[in-house]
């Protein structure tokens, strides 16, 4: 999958399973107040990531990922 | 109005509403099927009672994991019996072993037989007794293998975890641990029925001013301004409380709460899409009177020392559990015996559709042919097992899905996974801050875990009422 379909697919899948808008999500906008998450929503996330890409964030590397470009460049790099 | 609202009288329900109502809050549990307990709960047949999820029960001896929790709940009043000092027997391909009660004893034990693997017996109850939230990353079976290089042996300690699921690729050596030590501590047997146990929960709830209503399945919690207001039942009644804690399948609970706008699709789907653990086929033997003594110690026979695989090949049946049941007139011989072994679902296939009591010939004779080879197993170790016996009761997945209301008919809920733990063990939270979860899918099945798992739910409420 290339970076481009990875954005494309999961923009979509993010604003329809947090039930946001998906014009909120930019490359640079930070994922926990965009979808608005807490410390229980965060494991959402990471459950979809994991469903749609058989990535596992794991939790060292949680912290790193602060905003959708990271959240992107996680993916890409890791996806089997 | 109550203070706090519990979905299911479950053992992990029941414990919150005494644990709250002995701390002055309101509590009404809702159950709803005609029987209190879920999975604690006996049933009467022929003047005997049979229970359903409860055979034995770990560290009760003062001290221990389970006595102060037990003791507070007023469970240590009910009347426990010690079981034998080799509390587990195992047989593997014809070849008997023994654990033995105590971690030094239970080392010495296997040592006899397996004497080139002493230092990892005793590095394997060190670890035990040294568990923690990590361990909920380490793969069980990964942890075994790199103990004992003795692949009998390796089986050997794995037996009696029938009594969780074993997989391979995905049990958290937090879970085996878990099933393993507090029954080395010391083990116990309950003389009487299950419920005595409910009826004694039931009780502390009762006199302390709460309630407890069968006949009264949820059917939908309406939330006002991010909290659950009210819950309704199936009959239309409308409940309303400040708390509500949820002992039920969280997928169910997640039916629920539909119309709640604050569950969003992705906390659904978490809950939703998670795996269940394997069920169980038991068969409830009434044996007839005077023909065999009581032992007070399990029995777990394989065929083969495959105790890790079997269930990806289980017909026939490779691996029982054998339970009897202290007799309680105290007489020396015994008239009730569980044989026990897990059943995946997709064995219930051709009667997911049929409801209790109706499922066809078909399914009697699957449920005979499968106790039949139960009992092949069991008469091992109890030779000409057969012609004692008066009467067989079976279950399987299929009558707990239907009575409990357990989606697979799981035996230990949802399942947990190594790979993935952040994901498959669960927070007692839910995106309602007056919501709670507790029960068996949330971090540990069985007695001990759903106990656990009892007192931190109830913390919560406790810790937000004091400030
Ligand atoms: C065959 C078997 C043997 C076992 N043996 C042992 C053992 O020897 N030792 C041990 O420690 N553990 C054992 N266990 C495990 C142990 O019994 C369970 O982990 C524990 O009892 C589960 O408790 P729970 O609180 O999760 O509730 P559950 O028992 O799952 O009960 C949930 C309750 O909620 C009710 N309910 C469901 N939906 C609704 C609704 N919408 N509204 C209202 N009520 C609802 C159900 O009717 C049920 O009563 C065994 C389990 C099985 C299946």
């Amino acid at each position: 999958m290339t970076r481009e379909e990875i954005i494309a697919e999961i923009n979509a899948e993010l604003a329809e399973e947090f039930e946001i808008d998906e014009a909120a999500i930019t490359p640079d906008a930070p994922i926990y107040q965009t979808l608005e998450l807490d410390s229980l929503s965060l494991v959402d996330l990471i459950g979809i990531v994991q469903t749609k890409y058989g990535v596992l964030i794991s939790k060292t590397e949680l912290p790193n990922i602060k905003t959708f470009a990271q959240l992107y460049d996680y993916i890409e790099q890791h996806q089997k | 109005m109550h203070d706090v609202l519990i979905i299911g009288s479950g053992l992990g329900g029941l414990e919150c509403g005494a644990l709250l109502a002995q701390r002055g809050l309101r509590v009404l549990v809702l159950e709803g099927s005609n029987q209190p307990g879920g999975c604690m709960q006996s049933f009467r047949r022929g003047g005997l009672h049979y229970d359903t999820g409860l055979h034995y029960v770990g560290g009760l001896a003062p001290g221990q994991a389970m006595h102060k929790a037990f003791a507070q709940l007023g469970l240590m009043d009910l009347p426990w019996q010690r079981m034998d000092e080799d509390f587990d027997h195992v047989i593997i391909g014809g070849r008997h072993f023994a654990f033995h009660q105590g971690y030094e004893a239970f080392v010495e034990g296997l040592a006899k037989d397996f004497p080139h693997q002493r230092e990892a017996l005793q590095s394997f109850v060190q670890r035990l007794q040294n568990i923690t939230a990590e361990d909920m990353d380490v793969c069980a079976y990964d942890y075994l293998c790199q103990t004992f290089s003795d692949e009998l042996l390796l089986n050997v300690v794995s037996a009696a975890a029938m009594k969780t699921e074993l997989r391979r690729e995905s049990l958290p050596l937090f879970n085996f641990a878990h099933t393993c030590s507090s029954y080395i501590e010391s083990s116990w047997r309950l003389r009487g029925d299950g419920n005595l146990l409910v009826n004694k929960l039931i009780d502390t709830i009762k006199q302390a001013g709460g309630e407890v209503q069968t006949n009264s399945r949820v059917v939908r919690l309406t939330e006002d301004d991010g909290r659950i207001t009210k819950a309704i039942c199936a009959d239309g009644t409308t409940y309303e409380a400040g708390y509500f804690i949820s002992d039920i399948h969280p997928a169910v609970l997640c039916q629920l709460l539909e119309e709640c706008p604050s569950v969003r699709k992705a906390f659904r789907r978490r809950m939703t899409s998670g795996e269940n653990t394997c069920g169980m086929f038991t068969a409830q033997l009434c044996i007839k009177p005077d023909a065999l003594r009581y032992f007070g110690h399990n029995v777990f026979v394989y065929d083969k020392p495959n105790v890790w695989t079997m269930t990806e090949e289980n017909d026939p049946v490779k691996g029982v559990m054998i339970s009897a049941r202290v007799p309680e007139d105290g007489s020396e011989a015994l008239r009730q015996i569980d044989l026990l072994t897990p059943m995946p679902w997709h064995e219930c296939q051709p009667w997911t559709e049929t409801k209790v009591g109706h499922r066809g010939e078909d399914y009697k004779d699957f449920c005979r042919r499968k106790a039949e080879q139960c009992i092949t197993l069991a008469e091992q170790y109890i030779p000409d097992l057969r012609s004692m016996i008066e009467t067989c009761y079976t279950s399987t997945p299929l009558t707990y899905r239907d009575y409990l209301g357990s989606p697979e008919g799981g035996a230990f809920g949802m399942r947990k996974d190594c790979r993935a733990s952040m994901l498959s063990f669960h927070s007692v939270n839910t995106p309602l801050p007056n919501l709670l979860l507790t029960g068996q899918s949330v971090i540990l099945p069985g007695i001990e875990g759903v106990t656990m798992t009892a007192f931190e739910t109830c913390n919560k409420i406790i810790q937000d009422n004091a400030r």
